[in-house]
């Protein structure tokens, strides 16, 4: 892969990965033995780690000229890897804090691996590194095919792409060793928080240049979708993380906002992650794959543009449906409760524009399973907003805030959608990028899709029937006018869905190690395509130039 | 770049533009999409009608129900201590015989004493009441306090050792610790407090030092414990001659008890609690030992 | 027309990026910005302390451990949560809080009136094993923390930071945050009276985890856990809910 860089390139990479290192050494000095100095330990590592290749190859010969007339697929190759290995960590790491709240002592009386600390490895491993790198690759990929240009940048794919993975690494080490602002799903400190400003900067000017030399005028819906995600991330990432370190020399930092208007920034961004991150990205996703897969048009160019700008609009809006009854006053609750309610339509507009795409391509749904992961992905995107817009009316909310019932619309959302839909889309596009005819065991794929299924549904039912009966027990009456239950009453009627929970994790774990074994063998064993030419980008000045708008 | 063409299976036309092979129709948005957004504007512009929504600058905008969630809860607070009010009067009113008697009252008692109990005193006591680990067991007869309804509901009012300004007081000396009793005494002691729960420890090789350790704790903890080590409810020293405790019966326990004393922290309730709610617990911890023979 | 203008902002790579700034910053502005400018907003409370040293760090500690995965700090205006746990939170309660600690998932029960609900001896014996006091309980245990040395060279930073994003704290405060962390768990040092001395008489000094050699995380989470709640008395002031306001501890 580094073989295909020019020897500047590599030279650059060199540079680039030594100045990465001299961070590391600066840190690890001011550190000392605290985290921030074991995280300047870990810097160090993974620059050395990867300029380990990039020397060994540094006196090779200069590539090929002709590599330029492909796409460029070499880091794309590696973000799938790299999804592939955080799914696995994340899920694991999802199963094992599952166990935990059904047999606390799991935790086997150490600190690193108490729930309150794993469970951000979990969130962190599964939508930053399981989701954030298939939302890279898939981007990288859909943006060149759909401008039938090559990435604008030789180097600059691999910094993102590396660059995020350091960002995800430093994040979960840091869970583990204490280090977390307490943002839910903005925990890591203010260097990584840096550290990754500079990344996404990267990626959204790669991703701009690369639209910019496409070969056909109109920009395609994926991209919007895509467009708006690396957006609309930066500018929450950088606002709800702005943060005083206690030293420079410390990982520690206080957060700049303070109770309620924490709490609004808090959730404006916690919501939005959900949006722009864990939603419009992934709309990317199917708004390419499905189609591409079912081979039939998308069913309506119009509808595409009343919920692209629907989601986008309303979803910042939405925020204050997490502080519901909090002392968050009425007003932006209320503001929050009705814009949830009319951005049902928009979501809802996307999950049908998907279905009805497939209308005429049922048969294909029934017979490749491949496409099935994006049916029902699409399907459980519509049942989770659903649920999401009903879970913002304030009386449901009084019932279903702190309980296992977000829980299970979480899981509705990222298993049934984020994660279904990333399969889906991986198993579209290992092929295309390995060059192979197809995955190398079609049955594994459908065996993946049911243990996939399975698995959800026992989660979902589980955190469910769980959550409102925690709800409901915790405002339960007597006929006199008391409360009936204690705490603990309700926190022992928790038990079996924690098992049942952990239980149906664990399944779709196996079908996430399932998918990997089938990964593995298609890139090593499943026979090559012939015509090797066919998936190129048009040459520079052939075709239609971007042509601005008349 | 391709021409318009049409869809054969929707009828419909496309854009005309493909990427990478995908085209897209241009079928209008369905009509069923356009009444759903509609529906859901008129119930977001009604809401912020009549509820709080709208900031304007330094205030917002009331909404014609002119409410609030504070508002709100302050008067179904109200409405409950109202619908409530009949027979917290009663309990209030009542004496404890009238409440033990009654079963309606008892009723009461049994379902919310279980929800008081459980979220407040059961973090401690547990939730039978069965105590363990340095808490009292309340279903077992041996009243450090009292119990008696009215000891009981004392107890829970002021607590014991609590920030309370009415609080109970007690304590146990550190006999060891603070050097008015040497090893080998506390040893004796302990030996003789021992045996007051388990006479065929008194063996006749251990006569001796146990006859040491009677003389120690005459002088020394039947002030508190008295001469018959019965205990003293009134300066909460628990009864030794039978096998409750509170820390633990074994001898190294009582050593470690003896030797570095012991202060018993039990919360006052007076504060968290109304005076029914612990009314009503006093009543619910006294039936837990009479249903406990 | 909408769809033709459509047409032509989906050609330009840059007039899309601005068009979905433009869409995407209202919702934010509108809901945030007010929150500074609405005096109600935040309630007034002229008796609200500040957290000591020790009870910072203890916060401190309570976020490194992720203890808001499993407990709020949130009490609802509802009448359920009102009743259970007490007067529903105010705005002011967490007005010093950077973070706010208001959680998402009760897997526990809400901790913001916890302080003083329980003793010291119970926090220590429940936070070393939550199964010897509560056995249905989920929670882990963190035994470590009682053999674990707090860290104080650090917390005049600590104090500084605050101080930089807002809390008041006077540089006598922040000069003397070791010596006050050390006082507040040692009543029987020279240290002790300073702590007092500098953020009010109503102050917690005691030996939370039960013993004086030592001052240990336990101590600060302790401290922390035994505050929560009683920084200001609003909340009790303007509410028909029962409980009253905690007495100070003597
Ligand atoms: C922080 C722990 C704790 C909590 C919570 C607690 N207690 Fe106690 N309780 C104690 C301790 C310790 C004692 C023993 C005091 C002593 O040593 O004298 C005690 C003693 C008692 C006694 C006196 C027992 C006797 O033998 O005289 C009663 C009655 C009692 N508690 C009831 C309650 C009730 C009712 C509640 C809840 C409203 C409650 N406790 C909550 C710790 C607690
Ligand atoms: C100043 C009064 C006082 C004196 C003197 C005293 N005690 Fe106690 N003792 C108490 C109190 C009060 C308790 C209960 C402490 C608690 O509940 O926390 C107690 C508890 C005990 C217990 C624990 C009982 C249990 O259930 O676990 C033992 C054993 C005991 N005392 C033995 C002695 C012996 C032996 C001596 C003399 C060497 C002694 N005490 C002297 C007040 C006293
Ligand atoms: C896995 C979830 C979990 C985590 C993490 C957790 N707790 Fe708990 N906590 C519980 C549960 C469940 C209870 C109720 C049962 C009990 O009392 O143990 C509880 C109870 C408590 C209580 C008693 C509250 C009351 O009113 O009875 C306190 C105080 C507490 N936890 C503090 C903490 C602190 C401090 C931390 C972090 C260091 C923490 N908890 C971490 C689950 C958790
Ligand atoms: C193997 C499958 C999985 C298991 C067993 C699992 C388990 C869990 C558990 C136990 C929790 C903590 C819930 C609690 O605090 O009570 C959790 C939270 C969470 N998980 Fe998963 N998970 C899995 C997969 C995923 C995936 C694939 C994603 C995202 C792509 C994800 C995203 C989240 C999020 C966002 C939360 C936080 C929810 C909240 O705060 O309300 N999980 N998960
Ligand atoms: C119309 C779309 C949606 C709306 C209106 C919505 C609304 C909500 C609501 C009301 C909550 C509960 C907040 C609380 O009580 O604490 C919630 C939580 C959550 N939702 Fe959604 N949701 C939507 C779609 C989705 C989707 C598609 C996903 C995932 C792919 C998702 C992921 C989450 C997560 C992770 C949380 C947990 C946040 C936390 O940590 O507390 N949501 N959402
Ligand atoms: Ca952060
Ligand atoms: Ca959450
Ligand atoms: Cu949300």
């Amino acid at each position: 892969m580094i073989k295909q860089l020019t020897s500047s390139e590599r030279q650059g990479a060199a540079v680039l990965l030594g100045l990465l290192a001299a961070i590391g050494v600066l840190m690890a000095a001011l550190g000392r033995t605290g985290p921030f100095g074991i995280h300047g330990l870990i810097v160090i590592l993974f620059a050395l780690a990867l300029l380990f290749p990039v020397l060994s190859t540094f006196y090779e010969p200069e590539p090929d000229p002709e590599r330029l007339t492909y796409y460029y697929d070499d880091p794309i190759k590696a973000g799938i890897v790299l999804t592939m290995a955080w799914a696995v960590f994340g899920m694991f790491m999802g199963v094992w804090v599952a166990a935990q709240l059904a047999w606390p002592n799991l935790a086997f009386d150490a600190a690193w691996s108490t729930f309150g600390r794993l469970r951000p490895t979990h969130t962190t491993g599964v939508i930053f590194g399981f989701g954030g790198n298939a939302l890279i690759s898939t981007s990288l990929y859909v943006v060149q095919r759909t401008s039938r240009a090559r990435l604008a940048g030789q180097l600059s794919p691999w910094f993102v792409l590396m660059g995020y993975n350091l960002f995800c690494i430093l994040a979960v080490t840091g869970y583990f060793m204490g280090v977390t602002q307490s943002k839910e799903y903005a925990e890591p400190e203010w260097y990584a928080d840096l550290w990754l400003v500079i990344v996404w900067v990267s990626y959204f000017i790669l991703y701009i240049r690369t639209l910019a030399r496409r070969k056909e005028p109109h920009i395609y819906v994926a991209n919007w979708y895509y467009m708006a995600f690396i957006l609309v991330v930066a500018v929450l990432h950088i606002v709800n993380n702005i943060a005083v370190p206690i030293s420079w020399g410390s990982a520690k930092s206080y957060t700049v906002w303070a109770g309620v208007q924490d709490a609004m920034v808090q959730w404006w961004y916690g919501h939005n992650a959900v949006a722009f991150f864990l939603t419009s990205g992934f709309l990317g996703m199917l708004y390419y794959f499905l189609p591409v897969r079912a081979q039939r048009p998308i069913f309506s160019y119009r509808l595409s543009i009343l919920s692209f700008w629907g989601i986008t609009f309303f979803y910042m809006w939405v925020g204050s449906h997490h502080l519901h009854y909090t002392a968050l006053p009425h007003w932006v609750q209320n503001l929050g409760m009705t814009f949830s309610v009319m951005l049902l339509v928009p979501s809802w507009a996307s999950a049908g524009n998907a279905l009805l795409t497939l209308n005429g391509a049922w048969h294909r749904v029934r017979d490749d399973a491949t496409l099935r992961f994006m049916m029902v992905a699409a399907v459980f995107y519509g049942l989770s907003t659903f649920e999401g817009s009903f879970l913002a009316i304030r009386p449901v909310n009084a019932l279903s805030h702190y309980t296992d019932w977000t829980v299970a619309h979480v899981h509705a959302g990222v298993l049934g959608w984020v994660a279904l839909i990333t399969f889906g889309s991986i198993y579209t596009l290992v092929p295309s990028l390995w060059k192979r005819e197809r995955m190398y065991s079609p049955v594994l794929v459908e065996v993946h899709f049911w243990l996939a299924i399975a698995g959800t549904l026992v989660y979902v039912f589980a955190m469910w029937n769980s959550g409102i009966i925690q709800g409901l027990m915790w405002r339960t009456y007597t006929a006199d006018g008391t409360l009936a239950y204690s705490f603990v009453d309700s926190l022992v009627a928790m038990y079996p869905y924690y098992i049942a929970r952990t239980f149906g994790g664990f399944l779709f774990l196996l079908g996430t190690l399932v998918g990997c074994y089938n990964i593995w063998m298609t890139v090593r064993a499943a026979p090559a395509t012939a015509g090797r030419r066919l998936d190129v980008p048009e040459p520079d000045g052939a075709g239609m130039a971007p042509s601005p708008a008349e | 770049m391709s021409v318009e063409e049409l869809d054969p299976v929707s009828g419909h036309r496309t854009t005309g533009h493909v990427w990478n092979g995908i085209k897209e129709l241009d079928t209008p948005v369905p009509r069923g999409v356009l009444i759903f957004l509609i529906v859901t504007h008129i119930f977001a512009v009604t809401w912020w009608f009549v509820m709080p929504t709208w900031p304007l600058g330094t205030t917002y905008t009331k909404g014609l129900l002119d409410t609030d969630q504070r508002k709100i809860v302050e008067q179904k607070i109200v409405d409950a201590e109202a619908q409530r009010a009949p027979w917290v009067d009663r309990i209030e009113k009542a004496s404890f015989d009238e409440i033990l008697a009654d079963p309606k009252m008892m009723e009461i008692v049994k379902t919310t004493g279980h929800r008081l109990f459980g979220d407040n005193c059961a973090a401690c006591h547990r939730r039978d009441g069965k105590g363990r680990s340095n808490y009292p067991n309340l279903t077992d007869h041996d009243w450090i306090w009292g119990g008696g309804p009215e000891a009981i509901m004392q107890t829970i009012t002021t607590g014991v050792n609590s920030s309370n300004a009415k609080s109970r007081i007690s304590q146990m000396p550190a006999f060891g610790r603070d050097g008015m009793l040497d090893p080998g005494q506390v040893d004796n002691v302990a030996a003789y407090v021992y045996s007051l729960s388990h006479p065929d420890y008194s063996t006749p090789e251990r006569i001796k030092q146990i006859e040491a350790g009677r003389q120690v704790f005459l002088t020394t903890c039947a002030a508190c414990h008295g001469q018959d080590a019965k205990g003293n409810q009134e300066v909460g020293a628990p009864n030794l001659t039978d096998n409750y405790w509170i820390y633990g019966g074994d001898i190294g326990t009582i050593i470690t008890t003896i030797h570095g004393g012991r202060e018993g922290h039990m919360p006052t309730w007076d504060e968290r609690l109304t005076p029914a709610q612990i009314k009503i617990l006093a009543t619910y911890v006294y039936s837990l030992g009479v249903e406990n023979p | 027309m909408a769809e033709l203008f459509h047409r032509k902002i989906e050609r330009t790579a840059i007039g899309f990026v601005l068009a979905i700034i433009a869409a995407a910053s209202v919702g934010g502005i509108v809901e945030i910005a007010p929150l500074f400018t609405i005096h109600q907003t935040v309630e007034d409370a002229p008796d609200m302390r500040l957290y000591t040293p020790l009870e910072l760090a203890g916060r401190d500690i309570y976020v490194r451990e992720g203890c808001y995965a499993c407990h709020s700090q949130m009490i609802r205006t509802l009448r359920d949560e009102v009743e259970r746990y007490g007067p529903y939170s105010l705005a002011v309660e967490s007005k010093y809080d950077h973070p706010m600690l208001w959680g998402s998932k009760r897997t526990g029960p809400d901790l913001a009136r916890v302080g003083d609900k329980y003793s010291d001896l119970w926090q220590v014996a429940h936070l070393t094993n939550p199964r010897s006091v509560v056995p249905e309980s989920n929670m882990p245990s963190y035994a470590f923390l009682a053999r674990t040395p707090l860290q104080t060279d650090d917390l005049r930073l600590r104090l500084a930071a605050q101080r930089d994003v807002g809390v008041p704290y006077t540089d006598d405060m922040i000069r003397n945050a070791a010596q006050d962390a050390y006082g507040q768990a040692t009543p029987d040092s020279d240290y002790a009276s300073g702590v007092t001395q500098r953020y009010g008489e109503a102050t917690q000094v005691r030996a939370f985890d039960g013993v004086t050699t030592e001052l240990t995380e336990m101590d600060a989470l302790v401290a922390y856990l035994q505050i929560l709640g009683r920084l200001t008395d609003a909340a009790y002031k303007h509410t028909a809910a029962p409980q009253k306001p905690p007495e100070p501890v003597k």
